[in-house]
């Protein structure tokens, strides 16, 4: 064999494994990229994870909230109780339309997973059986199999019957009505805010989770200094 | 008899020949498996990728949750093009092509439908609208069973987003409506109603999602 012809051979193998180490290499880095959240899709909740879970148990929690702002707005001209009521419709009308639109985006039903009662993604509450968040006993999950809720699906919610109450109610009484039960509605808001921001994944629902519980635990303070100004206090 | 009769410098030449040769076919021997290996690694580390990638919505179902995704066609289910159910206000009455309605023109109230449980027939103007808001509406003629109607019922108070009324004169004993959807189930447990709630309760079909399902009448 003539020295110029190994010297060809050699090179032709040479250049193969070359270009083969670069072809591994690259494939390899990809890969390797592919593992963590450069490329690819993004994460998508499960619908019993917690991201989904306070997503849909919330949207329904801050409805009720906007309806008796809306409801205590129409029986009072209070002016304090008035820019509150505007506050809590406009800031828990928009945050419900933020939970809704993740829901949609990961394509997810509004509805708990058959056979799951709100609230059973809470961790520590078993099942949403809940330990009384808002120092409202009547409201909590006991029984949430059944229908003798009325109305209040959740941990500070109302019932239809409180809201019915609510309606007819007018002036100062109206007022004291309305800061009781919001009262109380935010108490279980912020317990089930407080789950997410220590359990969801999802870094913006987090943030908002985390912006709930002060937010409400604010408004919660004024709302007591609102029920002192007028000689109630919120219930036991 | 046999002898070599070639010289001892030839017989090294064809020593060397021999060995070249043999050197020859080791080393494009060995360049051929380890260009075979690694281009064989290589396209299973990206293969093992594009599998990992496809796999992943699966795996993050939490096991039960085959029908998380709210997608899928629903046995049974009739579908009416959207575009074409109107969507105007109008105080006059109706005539829906349906029973129950699916959608159309409606009356600007819509029907109250946070979860409310009608033990009254309700006028179709106001149902259609709580269609438009996202709600599912749960209908039932004398022929379900009282046991089915109050299982129906039970699901639809725990549901904001729905309600539920007595229908005469529709096709099929319980029936779920949402804006242009319909279908009829065989009872309360027909794995069709978790479902069709669970695929239209403030689903993708909602012509004004966010709309309300409190503060309009109540039939």
């Amino acid at each position: 064999m003539s020295p110029a012809r190994t010297r060809r051979t050699r090179w032709v193998a040479g250049s193969a494994v070359a270009v083969a180490l670069l072809f591994a290499g690259a494939a390899t880095v990809a890969s390797a990229r592919g593992g963590t959240e450069t490329s690819g899709p993004p994460r998508t909740p499960s619908a019993g994870s917690a991201d989904a879970g306070f997503a849909r148990d919330m949207a329904v929690h801050h409805q009720q909230a906007v309806e008796m702002a809306f409801i205590v707005r129409d029986g009072t001209e209070d002016e304090d109780v008035r820019r509150l009521a505007y506050d809590i419709a406009n800031t828990q009308a928009g945050q419900r339309g933020m939970l809704l639109g993740w829901l949609d985006l990961w394509e997810l039903p509004k509805t708990a997973p058959e056979g799951q009662g709100p609230m059973a993604w809470m961790e520590g509450e078993s099942g949403g059986a809940h330990s009384d968040p808002g120092g409202h006993s009547g409201h909590d999950m006991q029984g949430m199999a059944g229908m003798d809720h009325d109305g209040a699906l959740m941990p500070g919610m109302a019932t239809r019957t409180e809201l019915g109450r609510l309606r007819e109610a007018t002036g100062a009484k109206a007022e004291v009505l309305f800061l009781q039960l919001m009262t109380d509605h935010h108490k279980g808001g912020v317990a089930m805010a407080r789950a997410c921001a220590r359990q969801c994944t999802v870094p913006v629902e987090k943030r908002l989770a985390r912006g709930m519980v002060e937010a409400q635990q604010s408004e919660l303070d004024l709302m007591a200094d609102m029920l002192a100004a007028r000689g109630a206090a919120p219930r036991p | 008899m046999s002898f070599d009769r070639r010289t001892r410098l030839d017989q090294m030449r064809d020593a060397d020949r021999a060995r070249d040769r043999r050197n020859r076919v080791i080393g494009i021997g060995l360049s051929a498996v380890v260009v075979a290996g690694l281009l064989g690694f290589g396209s299973y580390m990206l293969l093992e990728r594009s599998e990992a990638t496809e796999s992943k919505p699966a795996a993050e179902q939490d096991g039960k949750g085959l029908d998380d995704k709210p997608s899928g066609p629903i046995a049974g289910e009739k579908t009416w093009d959207a575009a074409k159910l109107g969507r105007d206000h109008v105080t006059t009455d109706v005539k829906y092509p349906m029973e129950p309605p699916v959608g159309g023109n409606h009356n600007p109230a819509w029907l109250n439908c946070d979860g409310v449980v009608y033990e009254k027939a309700v006028p179709n103007v106001n149902a259609v609208h709580a269609l438009e808001h996202g709600s599912v509406w749960v209908t039932y003629s004398g022929k379900a069973s009282g046991s089915d109607v109050d299982a129906l019922a039970t699901r639809v108070r725990s549901t904001p987003y729905s309600l539920m009324s007595p229908y005469e004169g529709q096709a099929g004993a319980i029936m779920l409506t949402a804006w242009g959807k319909q279908v009829t189930v065989d009872g309360a447990d027909d794995p069709r109603v978790a479902r069709f709630f669970a695929k239209y309760v403030q689903g993708a079909q909602t012509p004004e999602p966010g709309a309300p399902c409190t503060g309009g009448v109540d039939g």
